[in-house]
């Protein structure tokens, strides 16, 4: 047989067997850092037609965000301001800025604004904001600290265990209900103390308020 | 070979229904049909390509998008985001809106509540405040927001069969009306379907008053008129009649299909449910007719002749009630007995299709009882002052205005003025034969207004702008009448004289304060002489094999042909056939015998020297020598759905709904009928139970588990349930309870299901391979008088070998058969059998007892559909969205598929395999099929694709809703839990749009809820309890209230044919 197979063969079911293991873990990997929300999805910063900063509305001026994204405790969709609503101060403060330009047409001809989507579900998913923002979770939860952004990033993965994350365990993230815009509220400055008060106040409220842990597929699948 | 379970058998544990004559014949088709998991060809690629091809096709296709993938990344596409320029007040994007609208009926109006998603209507619900009303509606007003989107409708104005702009048509018409005033209408005549509006009815005399020498006719294909008509002569005034079932004790029924086929059906169906809960003072219904109606079905003791014969039942029972007791058979003799017994409580009621004579019989005996102004109101009504229909042509010399309807096709109409104008809602038939069309809008694009039956005004209110530039009514009629205001908005304004606030309050509620009062003390003002007279000239007519009878009827589905184009309604099965796509000629099992001919058979009918061809559909409880043959189908030019569907009947049809003379001829052609009846037998279990009201009250608990013997099988669960342990902590508990003593089978429920869920349409080919998709059926069975039969159980399999198919169906028990309807949604089986087999877990409990589907997870297996014992599971074999419209019909003879297949099919002129490589969710779908079908979906609901199973989910998006608003209003509270007492409970789809109520949806772990009231009574049961699946919809038992005295009382055929099936059973042993 030696004449058939010569001796370097010897080693190759070790190779294989090596080579298919590490090409089993490399695929793995890829697919888990390439294809999974955390790749796709979190980072994601689109260059807006309008340079609106969150930063200076949100956050400096302190805008609270319900002013422009008025239906937020209302209905499904957090919407997006009307050009008119930016026109209730900007026909007033920097009024003629040329980056303004597009707000302005907006506003007087009725034509809407491009805005590049940022945030997304699946349409087989039904979030609501208004149960979430109504009953204590706020925004920040998963936008992440918009109010520090000049450009809106997506920073959290929003994928279903994420969701779950949150769904399982609403008494670590729950919070009261006047606090839902404030992203850089925190129930104490040293963290050991905030994260103590948070589990017993998160835990109160999810008794006080009956705020459900829905884990079945009917609360977010129709 | 499937293992037949033993726990089980037919005879020995169940009531023997049978849905078809097939089934009951037993043959060896319909044991095969039985016996397969899924009907035959049902999992089998039907396109001419095989497995191996296919796969190396779509292997070739996936290489390539994985070097698409590769190169472009897997980013998610780019979405834009684009708000209003200007915030319109009071709106929040993406709630929807309500408003109060109503659809135009024939006679009357239906007050409508219409939901609206971002300026596109999506559901259409009944105005729950109007007063006496339930919220409910009917299957034509549930549809017709499908016609909203129909991609056929007329989208051009043409002029001389070119499209032409809007303005160079108005200015036409400008034209038009010129001429006309100048010379005073010469030579114009106005040919319009009859309206109930104010406005319209002002701008008529408006026109008569500006041209006196036009003349207007009104016409309408099915003819719903003869109650007024019928009312006023013999009242002598003009009236309407009201019927108030609600009232009636004893109700007679000639030849008047008030539960099916009549003209505001959706109030009757109410007010004959109210009067109808199981108990004692239920009311009792007679029903004389020749064509097996819901009517009929509905009924306590059916009297089956010939629709020309109704006239001597009649004139025997009012001989009975006026106390001349003329000879008379036992069931008339028996029945008169029962009417005067009940007096003023009972009511007499003669169908559409009846001539007048038996209108006034049914008026005359409704008198002798003092039934006026009980049990029925008489509203008065302005005089009518119709031209007669023969005149048309002689009127309309120069210019004939065609105002909706559509004579080319119901009146055999052709043109003969100069020119005729069309306002049209479709490019149909007489749009063809039009010089000038306008697109007509649809009413849910209009302003308009109407008066209900019962005498309210009613606003018509638009919910979007036409779609193609339709023109309303109002303003076509106003502009031709050269009005100073043609907008139709301030025509109905003006019309009504209201203050602003007045007016929004009108369009608010959706109805006006008052409405006009029924007139009381009206006496008739015929003798019973004149009586006499009266019946001296009614011929009597027997109709026998070589004279046929015809009986033309208004079709449950496409109406008079214009819901032909409504994929809904063509797939909706007929109430009592059971059939989808198609009309037939029907006809006894006797008739059949003396001509015959068997189902599937086409034969030439002729009537008057002409001639019409279609398949014969043998159906149980017809009239002997009466051919029943349903109007609307066989349309030429309706539109890709309706196109081609059936035959049309109105070649023979000459405005008498009722004409003998005809005679049948085989042609030797054989044609494939697509009915649903065959599909999910029960296989003989006891599904559903009733009982006759004296049973009723002597056992009010006969319906429970101890059923006629039937013992629930000694079986424990082995494992804990899960459910068990998740309801401690869930705020509700979600059940439904389903009257069948309410429910008369009419199908509203299937269409708001349809409506309400993105259902798509499959098809006639699909329906025949049994891939229909309604998640809420409704089941009806035919249960015979087993004296007829040969006590031979129909589901004992070896049994019947040498019966053939021949003799079953010419056997004489299918004469006189019972009817019952079953609607069957999911159970939501608490333990469910559909969750145990599902390998990926995409159908689970959630903790508020619901049955869920997570299309998502689904993988198509299809092992939970064959594991329900309801078969209420639906699986998408194809990507039904997607399909092309032209598809449906199955026009194609069956045995050639329908469907084609996107390897070889052109979309828009381009390859669909090419179409597919650019956007994968293309589809086969032209583009203004697409455009069209977008905007009809509810956004609530996921529009699945193939490959996934689906089921009724108690609109657990309806259910979601209602806890996201309660719990949103909660905020930082407890106060989180719906509750009726707060009105917070949701309705269902299907219960918000039942005319009878039947249906009750709610919390049963409120003790206090309408439905733990409901699942408290004697007689609820489930069904298949046995099998201890735990559902969560349970159902009331039926209760029938037949009069001891009559020649035909017996307890339900059922419950006789078990009984006798069991002491069969008991003396062999």
């Amino acid at each position: 047989m030696s004449a058939i197979f010569p001796k370097w063969t010897n080693w190759l079911p070790l190779a294989l067997g090596v080579g298919a293991a590490l090409t089993g873990v490399a695929v793995a990997a890829g697919v888990t850092i390439y294809l999974t929300p955390k790749y796709t999805r979190a980072g994601y910063q689109p260059v807006q037609p309008v340079p609106f900063s969150h930063k200076i509305h949100a956050g400096q001026l302190g805008v609270d965000c319900r002013y422009c994204h008025s239906g937020v405790d209302k209905s499904w969709v957090a919407n997006i301001p009307s050009a008119s609503t930016c026109m209730n101060c900007h026909n007033q403060v920097l009024k003629d800025d040329p980056r303004l330009a597009l707000v302005r047409e907006s506003a007087t001809n009725n034509t809407p604004i491009p805005w590049v989507q940022v945030h997304i579900t699946p349409d087989y998913v039904y979030f609501n904001h208004s149960v979430h923002v109504t009953r204590g979770i706020s925004c920040v939860e998963c936008h992440g600290r918009v109010d520090q952004m000049d450009e809106v990033r997506h920073v959290k993965s929003f994928s279903m265990s994420f969701c779950l994350d949150c769904h399982r365990d609403p008494a670590a993230h729950i919070r009261p209900t006047d606090k839902v815009t404030d992203l850089g509220w925190k129930w104490d400055a040293d963290p050991a103390k905030a994260a103590q008060l948070q589990a017993v106040n998160g835990a109160k409220f999810v008794h006080d308020w009956k705020v459900e842990s829905l884990q079945s597929c009917s609360a977010c699948h129709r | 070979m499937k293992t037949i379970l033993k726990y089980a058998p037919a005879p020995t544990t169940g009531r023997r229904y049978w849905r078809s004559l097939d089934e009951l014949s037993d043959t060896p088709e319909f044991k095969e049909w039985l016996h397969r998991e899924f009907p035959a060809g049902a999992s089998e690629m039907e396109d001419g390509q095989t497995r191996r091809s296919f796969l190396k096709i779509m292997s070739a296709s996936f290489a390539l998008a994985g070097l698409g993938l590769a190169g472009a990344g897997c980013r998610r596409p780019e979405e834009k985001l684009e708000p209003f320029g200007k915030q319109p007040a009071d709106y929040v994007f993406g709630e929807p809106e309500y408003y109060a609208t109503a659809m135009p009926t024939r006679t009357g109006a239906m007050p409508l509540v219409v939901k609206s998603y971002e300026g596109r209507p999506v559901k259409i619900e009944g105005n729950a405040l109007y007063p006496g009303s339930n919220g409910s509606t009917d299957r034509y007003a549930q549809a017709s927001i499908l016609n909203l989107y129909d991609p056929d409708r007329a989208r051009n104005f043409t002029q001389d069969g070119k499209a032409v702009s809007r303005e160079t048509a108005l200015s036409s018409l400008d034209e038009l009306s010129k001429k006309i005033t100048a010379n005073g209408g010469e030579g114009l005549a106005f040919l319009a379907e009859s309206s109930t509006s104010p406005s319209r009815a002002r701008l008529q005399k408006n026109i008569a008053l500006k041209f006196p020498n036009s003349k207007w006719f009104t016409y309408d294909a099915i003819d719903s008129g003869i109650h007024q008509r019928a009312a006023t002569q013999a009242f002598g005034q003009s009236v309407r009649p009201v019927f108030n079932f609600d009232k009636a004790k004893v109700i007679l029924s000639l030849d008047c299909d008030f539960l099916g086929g009549e003209d505001d059906v959706h109030n009757h169906i109410r007010k004959f449910a109210a009067g109808r809960k199981a108990g004692e003072g239920m009311n009792r219904l007679y029903a004389v007719e020749s064509l097996y109606t819901l009517t009929g079905a509905g009924a306590d003791h059916r009297l089956r002749i010939p629709a020309s014969q109704v006239v001597k039942t009649a004139a025997e029972i009012l001989g009975q009630v006026m106390g001349g007791a003329s000879a008379s058979t036992p069931w008339a003799a028996e029945c008169a007995k029962d009417l005067i017994v009940a007096g003023k409580n009972a009511l007499v009621v003669a169908g559409h299709r009846q001539p007048i004579e038996v209108h006034l019989l049914a008026h005359a005996i409704n008198t002798a009882l003092n039934g006026i102004g009980n049990t029925i109101s008489l509203l008065p009504v302005e005089k009518t002052t119709n031209e007669d229909l023969k005149n048309l042509d002689g009127a309309a010399t120069d210019t004939l205005v065609i105002l909706g309807g559509n004579p080319a096709y119901n009146l055999n109409w052709s043109p003969k003025s100069k020119t005729v104008v069309r306002l049209g809602y479709y490019p149909d038939e007489t749009a063809e034969k039009s010089f000038l069309n306008f697109p007509a809008a649809h009413y849910l694009e209009s302003w308009s207004d109407a008066v209900t039956s019962d005498g309210s005004v009613v606003p018509v209110q638009p919910l979007i702008q036409p779609l193609f530039n339709g023109l309303q009514e109002l303003e076509f009629l106003a502009r031709l009448a050269g009005e100073s205001e043609t907008s139709a908005y301030e025509i109905v304004r003006t019309t009504s004289g209201l203050s602003e606030a007045a007016w929004k309050q009108f369009l608010f509620n959706g109805f006006a304060a008052s409405k006009t009062e029924s007139l009381t003390g009206v006496k008739m003002v015929q003798s019973s002489n004149d009586l006499n007279q009266l019946l001296a000239n009614v011929k009597s007519i027997t109709p026998s094999a070589s004279n046929l009878e015809v009986v033309f009827f208004r079709d449950a589905k496409a109406d008079d042909g214009a819901l032909a184009n409504n994929g809904w309604m063509q797939e909706l099965p007929d109430p009592i056939t059971k059939m989808t796509w198609d009309n037939a000629v029907l006809i006894s099992r006797k008739t059949a015998r003396d001509l015959g001919v068997q189902n599937g058979d086409v034969v030439e009918i002729s009537l008057n020297g002409k001639t019409v061809s279609g398949p014969i559909w043998t159906q149980p409880g017809m009239a002997d020598y009466s051919l029943g043959l349903a109007l609307g189908y066989g349309r030429e030019k309706a539109g890709r759905v309706g196109n081609g569907v059936g035959f049309n009947a109105y070649k023979i049809f000459s405005g008498k709904f009722i004409e003998a003379g005809a005679t049948v001829k085989k042609t030797g052609a054989t044609y494939t009928l697509a009915c649903t009846q065959h599909h999910w037998s029960m296989e003989g279990r006891p599904a559903v139970r009733e009982a006759n009201l004296e049973e009723f009250l002597k056992e009010p608990t006969f319906a429970e588990e101890n059923f006629h013997g039937v013992e629930p099988p000694v079986v424990k669960s082995l494992y804990p349930n899960p459910l068990d342990e998740a309801k401690k902590t869930a705020l509700h508990q979600w059940g439904m309870s389903i009257d069948l003593n309410a429910c008369v089978g009419c199908g509203t429920c299937i269409i708001a299901c349809q409506s309400e869920n993105n259902i798509p349409i499959v098809g006639k080919d699909q329906v025949l391979r049994g891939r229909e998709m309604h998640w809420l059926r409704v089941d009806r069975y035919f249960t015979s008088d087993p004296k007829r039969k040969n006590n031979k159980s129909p589901f004992d399999f070896g049994a019947d070998e040498n019966q053939s198919d021949e003799n079953q169906q010419f056997a004489k028990w299918i004469d006189d058969v019972q009817v019952v309807n079953q609607p069957m949604p999911c159970q939501m089986c608490e333990s469910a059998p559909c969750e145990s087999v599902c390998p990926v877990n995409a159908t689970v409990h959630d903790q508020e007892g619901l049955n869920v589907m997570a299309y998502n997870r689904c993988i198509g297996t299809r092992y939970c559909s064959n594991n329900c014992p309801y078969k209420v599971r639906r699986f998408n074999f194809l990507d039904y969205n997607k399909r092309p419209l032209t598809e449906l019909n199955g026009t194609t003879k069956f045995g050639v598929t329908a469907y084609s297949t996107t390897l070889t099919h052109k979309t828009d002129g381009e390859a669909d395999i090419l179409r597919w490589w650019k956007d994968p969710n293309s589809g086969m779908r032209t583009e203004d099929e697409w455009d069209l079908i977008k905007l009809s979906k509810n956004p609530d609901v996921t529009v699945r694709m193939r490959g996934v199973m689906e089921k009724c989910t108690y609109c657990t998006q309806r259910i979601e809703q209602a806890k996201i608003s309660q719990k949103a209003k909660a905020g930082g509270s407890d106060n989180v839990r719906l509750t009726e007492a707060a009105g917070t409970v949701p309705k269902t789809a299907c219960q918000q749009a039942c005319p009878a109520g039947a249906i009750v949806f709610g919390d049963i772990s409120d003790a206090a809820s309408t439905v733990s009231t409901l699942k408290k009574l004697p007689h609820n049961y489930s069904v298949l309890g046995d099998l201890l699946t735990k559902p969560r919809t349970t159902y009331l038992a039926r209760i029938r209230n037949p009069n001891p005295a009559m020649p035909d009382y017996h307890v339900p055929f059922s419950t006789e044919e078990y009984e006798n099936a069991s002491l069969a059973k008991k003396g062999n042993s």
